[in-house]
């Protein structure tokens, strides 16, 4: 648990950081986002004290960094740093190895260790191990900064714009590579960019930032579907959430006030409902709101006897679907549904709403008639 | 060219020693350096102000002359090696505290916070990090340093110091060239080896990993680390040797032992090899040398401060130069009596008796030019003077008992006066670039130049009759050294004195045979 509090920084005159309150919960990947100026490498090397703050106190683990060493603080938080932060004269091992070795550790413990931390990046030890970073493409090097990283098995891990000077699809696949490191080793990882699609793609939170303040603090979800304010909307994107459909969930896109009808309604009933509501269907839901199955118009007009209550001619078993189902998921129990629609439920099996062909079909289209609507 | 090799074969050991003297001289002086301008060009880089100070103030001494250097250093550190070292380290200094600063303030700053941030200490930082990547940079000036050093060392032998500069000096003195060549080509020779072992240093001190500027990259595997680490040793052990060997040799000059100096011209370095042998057979005395000394004040210098024990000084020099007496006088007596007398009580020297000649001054033209114009007495050259070029020796030109006495008492003005030094200003006259010159009376070279020696028919130049001076303390220490040094009052004459400086200047032989030969003929030695 890193927490900043109340931190104020400047230089001279220049403020650049005031009153500033941040909480980073462990084993979270922490994304700091903004433009440049905004004070996310400031915070970012606060943490590690490289830069120190003007007043206020940031606390690791419940400690105030500013009564620890400096030195130990640093050699028990690791540091990802863009591009030049290998050491160009030490081969790969003895990158990974220095701070281990100025730690006095045993080279049996580290050499393990350097095995270790080199197949989890994805290179063969054999044959990275003795290699000189100009030999290595920018791609191999930042895997070797990030293990160097991990070398001292810190809680906590700095990464400074660690893959923005890599070439798009190698910064994928290192993003790639760094999330599924982070779901296996659950670090608690503060990671600086400018780039949105990789705070989205990497972080459990998103702190976006402005001249010093923060805009917004919460998931990469609730801040594409709700980002606070125009300036957010602007720096993340209109439409940004297309690029993660996985992100829209049933309940994004469900019709929240479906028409029902209760079991003790005799047919009669149901039909008026139907034809007043202009629908062909209705769900079936008891007082509690609890989803007991469907009826539709064809059932009705098949029974002559309209005396008869809906709940024993409704069909029973309704499919229904989480609210959290995302959107590729719909589509494809879509595909294998016989009917154009499907109840939302919670894990009680309330109603929540419901999502019909049509409402699918709305939300698709919607982010091109917004696009166009921007041309 | 047979000369030439007979010569290199009879100065075939004292070229060795001298170069074997040149090379200490110039690893103590750099090593020196290295040790000073290292940490202190890696503790500018803190500070931006003291960095523009520091080397500022490298550049300035950079900027002054050597020989002004060594002057300033004479009387605060006396004569010998440590004023040659000191004035080296002063210029090998630039070149190390520059690229050392630069080297390490040249590293990408990201790379520092990235050791920072990883939690390296300062300490660390600069021992695996700065210092191996300035590496190269620095090596590159510490080359550059020694390769000067080189040259520069054979200043040296101006202050007593020895080294390649004595054989440079002592031809320039002669008009011997070969001797020129002894000193030079082995200077060369040994700059060119010290670059090429530097050069070797600096290759092997290239940290692994680095693109050079030809786009190469020297990559060494960890198993020839030990190579690296063999080769360190190898090269501190020289290093620890060389400096051992001098601290040892120091340690070793022990208490009974005496040192003569000499000025920097053939008969005085013969006077002080005779002084030598004399002492040397007669007593248990320890006899060192320190010949060749530029000039008078250096020579008065090194006595006054305890870097020689002796040497053979001139009634004239210590009456007008070293006394500041300015009213001529060419009493022998008077002016011998005076200097015996103010150098006792001002100076605590005491000042033995003559030892035969007078090496005065005399004014010298070539046959011609006294052919020519028909001279014969220093009178007759006054008469003339504004056609003629003088070329003496610098010290003579600004003397009041040189020239500038000489003009005023025959009323006497050159057209130019362009100084010339030692034993160049026979050839300057010889290739009628001068025409006049200051000679002395004993200078083996008026014989070999076919020079006329023109009459002080007014008696301007004082008396130079040749007395041994020693320190005080010398004497009370080594009282036995007056008779000694008595068994030569009155035992060189103008004629002998002459024959024996011819005999080093024109027949090319060693002053040290010249001068024991002489001891044997006149049966002072055995």
């Amino acid at each position: 648990m890193i927490e900043f509090k109340n931190i104020k920084k400047s230089y001279k005159n220049n403020v650049i950081l005031e009153n500033f309150n941040l909480n980073i919960e462990d084993g979270n990947l922490v994304v700091l986002i903004g433009s440049s100026g905004c004070g996310k490498t400031t915070l970012l090397k606060m943490i590690n004290r490289l830069i120190e703050s003007t007043s206020g106190e940031i606390l690791v683990n419940g400690k105030n960094i500013n009564q620890m060493d400096p030195i130990e603080l640093r050699r028990s938080i690791g540091y990802v740093i863009q591009q030049t932060g290998l050491f160009p004269h030490m081969t790969v091992k003895e990158n990974i190895e220095i701070i281990p070795k100025l730690m006095g550790k045993s080279q049996e413990e580290i050499d393990r260790k350097t095995i270790d931390l080199l197949n989890m990046v994805g290179l063969e030890p054999e044959k990275y191990s003795d290699r000189y970073p100009v030999e290595l493409s920018g791609g191999q090097q930042q895997r070797i900064g990030v293990a160097r990283a991990f070398a001292t098995d810190a809680e906590i891990i700095l990464m400074d714009e660690p893959f923005s000077a890599l070439d798009p699809i190698t910064r994928a696949e290192l993003q790639e590579e760094l999330f599924n490191i982070q779901k296996e080793y659950r670090k608690t990882i503060v990671f600086v960019t400018h780039d949105m699609d990789e705070a989205i793609n990497l972080a459990d939170k998103i702190c976006i930032l402005k001249d010093g303040k923060i805009l917004q603090y919460d998931t990469p979800e609730n801040i594409l579907k709700n980002p606070a304010g125009e300036y957010v909307e602007e720096f993340v994107g209109k439409n940004k959430i297309w690029t993660k459909p996985e992100m829209i969930k049933a309940e994004d896109v469900m019709i929240s006030k479906p028409v029902t009808v209760s079991p003790k309604r005799n047919l009669l009933q149901a039909r008026e409902i139907m034809r007043e509501k202009k629908v062909d269907s209705l769900l079936v839901i008891n007082k509690e709101g609890k989803l007991l199955g469907y009826i539709t118009l064809e059932i009705i007009q098949k029974i002559e006897e309209k005396n008869i209550l809906v709940e024993e001619v409704m069909n029973k078993n309704p499919e229904c679907v989480c609210g959290d189902k995302n959107l590729p998921e719909l589509l494809e129990i879509f595909n294998n549904l016989k009917k154009g629609y499907l109840p939302v439920c919670s894990d009680e099996g309330k109603l929540l709403g419901l999502v019909t062909r049509s409402s699918l079909i709305s939300v698709l289209s919607s982010q091109y008639i917004e696009m166009g609507g921007d041309n | 060219m047979n000369t030439f090799i007979e010569q290199l074969v009879t100065k075939k050991s004292e070229i060795l020693s001298l170069l074997l003297e040149h090379i200490q001289l110039t690893i103590i002086a750099v090593l020196i350096a290295v040790i000073i301008g290292v940490p202190l060009g890696i503790l500018i880089t803190k500070n931006k102000k003291l960095a523009n100070a520091v080397i500022g103030f490298a550049n300035l001494t950079q900027a002054i002359p050597s020989l002004a250097i060594l002057g300033f250093l004479i009387p605060v550190i006396g004569i010998g090696s440590a004023p040659a070292i000191t004035m080296v380290v002063l210029y090998s200094m630039l070149p190390i505290i520059k690229n050392t600063y630069t080297g390490i303030t040249n590293i990408n700053p990201d790379m520092l916070e990235a050791a920072k941030g990883l939690g390296m200490t300062s300490g660390q930082t600069l021992k695996l990090i700065k210092i191996p990547l300035a590496m190269p940079v620095m090596m590159a000036g510490i080359r550059m340093a020694a390769v000067t050093a080189v040259g520069l060392m054979t200043i040296a032998a101006f202050v007593g110091a020895g080294g390649l500069g004595y054989l440079v000096f002592s031809g320039i003195q002669t008009v011997d060239n070969n001797l020129i060549l002894f000193g030079a080509i082995p200077a060369a020779v040994l700059a060119l080896a010290i670059d090429w072992i530097t050069g070797k240093i600096e290759e092997a001190t290239m940290p692994n990993g680095i693109k050079k500027s030809d786009g190469t990259m020297k990559v060494r595997r960890t198993s020839s680390n030990k190579n690296r680490k063999r080769n360190i040793v190898i090269a501190s052990i020289l290093a620890i040797a060389v400096v051992g060997g001098v601290i040892v040799s120091s340690i070793s000059n022990n208490s009974n032992k005496i040192t003569i100096g000499s000025k920097n011209f053939t008969e005085q370095i013969i006077l002080g090899n005779m002084l030598q042998q004399l002492i040397e057979d007669k007593t248990d005395i320890d006899v060192q040398t320190k010949l060749n000394l530029g000039g008078t004040q250096v020579a008065f210098n090194a006595l006054k401060s305890g870097g020689i024990d002796m040497y053979v000084e001139y009634t004239g020099t210590g009456y007008v130069n070293i006394l500041n007496i300015t009213e001529p006088n060419s009493n022998t007596d008077e002016v011998y009596n005076v200097m015996k007398d103010r150098f006792k009580a001002d100076f605590g020297i005491d000042v033995l008796n003559p030892m035969g000649f007078n090496n005065t001054y005399a004014m010298a033209v070539s046959k011609e030019t006294a052919d020519k114009y028909n001279l014969k007495t220093v009178s007759d050259l006054a008469k003339v003077s504004g056609e003629l070029i003088a070329g003496p020796t610098i010290e003579f030109a600004n003397r009041e008992d040189g020239l500038l006495g000489l003009n005023k008492a025959y009323n006497m003005n050159f057209k130019t006066v362009n100084p010339v030094d030692g034993g160049l200003r026979y050839t300057a006259l010889n290739s009628n670039e001068t025409q006049v010159i200051d000679a002395f009376t004993t200078d083996g070279l008026i014989e070999q130049f076919k020079l006329t020696v023109l009459e002080d028919d007014k008696s301007f130049f004082p008396p130079y009759h040749a007395v041994p001076i020693v320190k005080e303390e010398t004497l009370e220490k080594f009282p036995e050294l007056r008779d000694v040094l008595g068994e030569l009052d009155g035992k060189l004459t103008d004629e002998k004195m002459r024959k024996l400086n011819y005999e080093v200047d024109v027949n090319k032989r060693d002053a040290k045979v010249v001068a024991n030969e002489f001891l044997k003929s006149e049966g002072l030695v055995e």
